[in-house]
């Protein structure tokens, strides 16, 4: 992947050329990322579902924040390099994990459910 | 650099801003963005895991803070490795616009660290719950 200039370059392997597939794993990527909100949504449900529904919630809008990606690069033949989209995940995920904090701390627990 | 310029650097008006360098090829800054993500589901993966010992495990005989004990971090460092995977993506789309090489990354030192500690914490709990 290096290139003699020492700054890297696309190598051989034709999935490695092919940019629409780069964007195609980059898409499948977000959409990954959208499962996973929706498997944390789903199991911060069994211990509270408000906070469960609103974990829920945000995995469609993460997928949209990966369809805005693909949409752009579709359009203008890049890739949208925008850290909004980025920093609004990252935003999320420690949100997320201050309820799951709150959840953990004063929730009710079901023990033994995995006994 | 001092704290409030690094934590400055984060912001995404401050990356949009970045026109130093060239635009990179657009398979890379898919690459970066795809490990951003894949940092992100394995910091989901901590916070589940850690909400799971809690809410889900039955109590340790012996240790009634055990289950927190190893939870708690793993909420806490699931915030954690959020944050400073968006840190290294900044930075690693910092370095590709410039040609510069890629900066190492603190990321799986965190993660092998983590995944460690709760380890031994996990042992030490298990072993003083079975103590009789």
């Amino acid at each position: 992947m290096t290139g003699p200039d020492g700054h890297g370059q696309p190598g051989d392997d034709q999935e490695e050329r092919e940019a629409g597939l780069a964007l195609e794993r980059t898409s499948l990527a977000w959409t990954r990322t959208a499962i996973s909100f929706g498997a944390v949504g789903g199991a911060v449900l069994k211990a509270n579902v408000i906070t469960g529904l609103i974990i829920l919630a945000l995995a469609p809008v993460v997928w949209h924040l990966g369809r805005v990606s693909r949409g752009s690069a579709a359009r203008e033949g890049l890739p949208l390099v925008s850290g909004t989209r980025l920093f609004l995940i990252t935003v999320s995920i420690v949100a997320v994990a201050l309820i799951c904090l709150a959840v953990a701390i004063f929730g009710k627990s079901a023990p033994g459910a995995l006994r | 650099m001092s704290w409030s310029r690094r934590l400055a650097a984060l912001l995404p008006r401050t990356v949009a801003e970045d026109s130093g360098g060239t635009e990179p090829d657009a398979r890379f800054t898919f690459a970066n963005e795809r490990t951003f993500l894949a940092w992100s589901r394995t910091a989901l993966a901590l916070v589940v895991a850690g909400l799971a010992i809690v809410q889900l495990l039955p109590p340790f005989p012996r240790v009634p803070v055990g289950r927190h004990l190893l939870g708690l971090p793993l909420i806490a460092l699931g915030a954690v490795l959020a944050v400073t995977a968006y840190g290294e993506w900044v930075r690693n789309q910092h370095a590709l616009r410039r040609g510069e090489p890629m900066p190492r990354s603190v990321l799986p030192w965190i993660l092998s660290a983590t995944v460690t500690l709760t380890a031994v914490i996990a042992a030490v709990v298990l072993l003083i719950s079975a103590a009789r």
